[in-house]
């Protein structure tokens, strides 16, 4: 699994693993993330670090919908380290590698890669263009959802994962 | 905390896509209504699928399985070498015996070492790399049967017990 150094052009390796107790401490210590992930220190969270570097550069809190008709993983809030957000992002990556992480959770666990998520409206075509979701609309504003099943989960698990 | 507007004022929508994932602010009765509409959906799309589609997703669902658990430190006495080749088998849907035939081994043989009587040699496991197109390559099979040495060799107590009067000498110090 390899995020990309803008600076060098090098692909470096990664592991993503459950965020523990003193990670969300340092997190907030830090203040290189702009939500308050204390509140998702109970819930299922993921951090995304460089090999043998302890510096969180991506987070990811899904919540696993085990009823058998939801029977998918929902990503509810992702953000990455400040430095790697914008025109100027020092990693590139670092949110495909999450978000198809959980499409790899989502078909170990069972779910056959259903992931699903609430986007902005703004943001529909860019998260559709950028990672192979289709959006589903519903009713209200901002109600709709942005869903892979197995077939783009095993896409997204080949470009970022493999 | 960030809200969605102070980001907008920062970076690009693209920029914020590839770096962002907000929480919904749907009131209970709209989630709800949400979660019915993409159940509604996942039966369909679902529905939709072909056998292969699915047989991929059971395979890939196997191989994750197999390599978390190689990965992780703890042993799982169910998890074991059979255990995944049983499942390999029962998820291709095919009779034992016809799977033997596959891979060109005794129907015989393939039943001991599924009910764990005798472990697979090297040529076995290449086998299970070559009939899975390398999908699930030969290391992995190897390393599941490594694991579960790795576990008896420490707890045989007894097969330390009956070597230690064979070692006439030993070091004096330990490390």
């Amino acid at each position: 699994m390899t995020i990309h150094d803008t600076e060098t052009g090098k692909e470096i390796n990664v592991t993503i693993e459950r965020a523990s107790m003193a990670d969300f401490k340092l997190i907030k210590k830090n203040k290189e993330f702009g939500f308050n992930w204390e509140e998702c220190k109970n819930k299922e969270v993921y951090k995304l670090c460089i090999v043998n570097d302890e510096k969180i550069q991506g987070l990811m809190c899904v919540f696993d919908h085990t009823d058998q008709y939801t029977n998918a993983i929902e990503i509810e809030l992702l953000e990455l380290r400040k430095e790697n957000i914008g025109h100027d992002k020092k990693l590139d990556r670092v949110a495909g590698c999450l978000i198809a992480y959980a499409c790899r959770e989502s078909i170990k666990r069972g779910h056959g890669g259903y992931v699903f998520l609430y986007p902005k409206t703004s943001l529909i075509n860019h998260y559709q263009s950028k990672y192979g979701f289709s959006y589903l609309p519903f009713g209200p504003k901002e109600a709709g959802t942005l869903n892979v099943d197995g077939d783009i989960s095993r896409e997204l698990i080949k470009e970022y994962l493999q | 905390m960030k809200s969605y507007k102070e980001i907008e004022k920062k970076y690009t929508p693209k920029e914020i896509a590839e770096s962002f994932v907000f929480p919904h602010d749907l009131n209970k009765v709209q989630r709800e209504q949400s979660l019915d509409n993409f159940r509604k959906w996942r039966k369909e799309n679902e529905a939709k699928r072909t056998v292969e589609g699915k047989l991929k997703i059971q395979l890939l669902q196997l191989k994750f399985l197999m390599e978390d658990y190689i990965q992780q430190m703890d042993y799982k006495k169910d998890y074991n070498f059979s255990y995944f080749l049983k499942e390999y088998i029962i998820r291709l849907e095919k009779k034992n015996k016809d799977f033997a035939g596959e891979i060109n081994v005794d129907p015989t043989e393939l039943s001991q070492i599924i009910n764990k009587h005798r472990a697979p040699n090297e040529k076995f496991i290449i086998r299970l790399e070559i009939h899975s197109n390398k999908n699930f390559p030969a290391i992995m099979w190897f390393k599941l049967i490594e694991k579960e040495k790795v576990f008896q060799l420490e707890h045989d107590t007894k097969l330390r017990t009956s070597e230690n009067k064979h070692v006439k000498s030993r070091l004096a110090f330990s490390l």
